[in-house]
């Protein structure tokens, strides 16, 4: 079996996903016997222009990186979205909540006008381009994306997650962050992290995105049950959700 | 059978020294909740506690388990079983009840040896309720105190005095450090005997009108019922009713290669009949793609689907974990029992 061409861009973003890639420590070995990487900045120095699988971290702000974007898209037989910036717009979506001009003067000041900085509306991968497969998460959970590999190596399809983080936390025999009278986002965040803020007592705040129907209709009505209101909702879910679809 | 009545300490010492001879799980503190966990000493073990957040299947059915290898360079295919004997302390009555369904289920043709393995590997320290939980409705289903699934049972019949009752041979060996302890007599019989009178009294913290014996042919009748669509409008689908339940044993088998393409494992995790994808098929086809669908199967598979499988017994326990564990409220089945009562 020859080893797909694999090559690894970045967008808008922190790069702590692709980082997670090269903290696989020793599997990052097992990684490279089923890829043969073509770019990776984060990790080599070379580029090239012929990949079968491309993997775009970060999301998309500017005119000029749909456009590289889209010239990926045609060049990939197989486009992964990594890490929730390029899944679901990820905390660079906040923006969007605000006027882009106002956006820009407040984080640029003076240097809002210079072309390089000219930002536009932030969004998704999917957004602007058709994706295969989606490795989500603030940042990426290296198991799955590994499973994923492996999947896409052997020509299988992926068996991922489409139930909510409730089901990992239940899995583990975590105390509900609701018992404790704190807005958890498990019940509507897709899973497949193993719930790890939860485990380590802290609420979900939804870096994975939504799962399909996110019931946030139910949601709001929960909240008074537990002294909540539904700011205290649409502020949560802003941090990593904003302007997704189905939600706020 | 052996049956002997001895104070705290007593029970501190051979618990200790059962925990010396063996892999021992037990009730423990998790913040200001109870769960199962490794028990390194005697007083880890919390035998007032109300309930626990996980109940004690996944010491037989664990969340995430391989349960096979395979090689596809020489064809091999290998089950594997886990078989390692080990001791639980503090398993409440109704949590008994759903150990001893589950033996039913998994021992019926197409018997399942992972699950049996264990169960077979496993003593079982049963520990009558001394402090009911919030939400428990054991009282009502039969289940707040138990008489046989058991190894030992100990229950507490005094400020200082437990009884500790060895029900099978196994029992009758963990309890075997404590023969020079003195041996039950009538009166501390009968104080267990009023301490089962109590707590079937006790543990009935949701009032159902509706005996668990009637529950098939209520939910028979109720199929139309308005309830399901109303309560499920509510549903965030996230199965956490499922997955805190004793009795519910659902789980999805999936393979997975490992990064020398050729050699990998088949793992079974469990699963819920609420989740949106359970009863999705090939095409992709969802046989129960509604919410309301979803939420009513859960409440037929409790009160009519596995009493018609193993002979008229309800599955459901009365713990009450499922009220807690449903944020959004609408899992109560003595609330839904009752409802329909009412409607009829």
């Amino acid at each position: 079996m020859s080893k797909p061409r694999v090559a690894i861009f970045d967008f808008a973003c922190c790069e702590g996903c692709q980082l997670q890639i090269v903290d696989m420590e020793e599997e990052i070995i097992d990684l490279l016997s089923v890829i043969n990487p073509v770019e990776w900045r984060e990790a080599m120095s070379e580029q090239s222009e012929q990949f079968d699988i491309s993997i775009i971290e970060g999301s998309i702000t500017r005119v000029e990186d749909e456009e590289r974007l889209r010239s990926i898209r045609e060049k990939s037989k197989v486009l992964v979205a990594l890490g929730a910036c390029a899944v679901t717009g990820g905390v660079n979506k906040l923006k969007n909540n605000f006027d882009l001009d106002d956006v820009k003067q407040f984080v640029y000041k003076d240097d809002a006008k210079m072309p390089h900085l000219n930002t536009s509306k932030t969004k998704a991968v999917c957004e602007v381009v058709k994706v295969d497969y989606n490795v989500p998460g603030c940042p990426i959970d290296v198991d799955e994306f590994a499973y994923i590999v492996r999947c896409l190596a052997i020509g299988k399809e992926p068996d991922l997650p489409t139930y909510s983080v409730c089901v990992e936390c239940k899995k583990k025999g975590n105390i509900c962050r609701f018992e404790y009278g704190e807005l958890c986002l498990g019940p509507i965040t897709l899973a497949g992290c193993g719930a790890k803020c939860p485990t380590e007592s802290a609420a979900c705040f939804g870096c994975r995105g939504w799962v399909e129907d996110p019931n946030v209709n139910a949601a709001k009505d929960v909240l008074e049950e537990y002294g909540l209101t539904v700011d205290d909702l649409k502020s949560k879910m802003k941090l990593f959700g904003s302007q997704q679809e189905n939600t706020i | 059978m052996s049956k002997k009545a001895v104070s705290q300490s007593e029970l501190e010492n051979w618990v200790d020294s059962v925990i010396q001879g063996h892999k021992t799980y037990g009730v423990k503190s998790k913040q200001d909740k109870y769960d199962y966990g490794i028990l390194e000493n005697a007083s880890q073990l919390k035998l007032d506690y109300d309930v626990t957040i996980r109940s004690p299947k996944f010491l037989f059915l664990p969340a995430v388990e391989s349960i096979a290898s395979f090689n596809r360079e020489n064809a091999k295919y290998e089950s594997e079983i886990e078989n390692e004997a080990f001791v639980v302390f503090g398993v409440h009555p109704y949590d008994v009840v759903a150990i001893n369904q589950m033996d039913t289920i998994f021992s019926q043709p197409n018997r399942d040896e992972h699950y049996m393995t264990r169960r077979n590997n496993a003593t079982i320290v049963a520990v009558d309720v001394q402090t009911p939980s919030e939400d428990v409705f054991a009282g009502y289903m039969g289940t707040a105190t138990v008489e046989e699934g058991f190894d030992v049972l100990v229950t507490r019949i005094g400020d200082d005095a437990y009884l500790i009752d060895a029900a099978t041979e196994k029992g009758e060996k963990l309890i075997a450090s404590l023969s020079g302890a003195n041996d039950a007599d009538d009166s501390d019989i009968q104080s267990r005997a009023d301490v089962w009178e109590e707590n079937k009294n006790k543990l009935r913290r949701h009032e159902l009108e509706v005996e668990p014996s009637e529950w098939p042919e209520l939910l028979k009748k109720s199929v139309e019922s308005p309830l399901w669509e109303e309560k499920s409008e509510k549903c965030f689908s996230c199965g956490s009713c499922n997955l805190v339940c004793p009795t519910c044993y659902c789980f999805d088998v999936q393979e997975d290669v490992n990064w020398d393409m050729k050699s990998g494992k088949r793992v079974r995790t469990w699963d819920g009949c609420m989740l949106t994808n359970f009863a999705t098929v090939a095409g992709p086809h969802n046989f129960r793609a509604d919410k309301a669908e979803r939420y009513r199967h859960r409440y037929y598979r409790k009160g009519a689907y596995v009493p018609e499988k193993i002979d008229g017994e309800i599955a459901c326990i009365g713990c009450g974990r499922c009220i807690n564990a449903c944020v959004a409220k609408i899992a109560n089945p003595v609330e839904v029992m009752n409802r329909l009562a009412e409607e009829k």
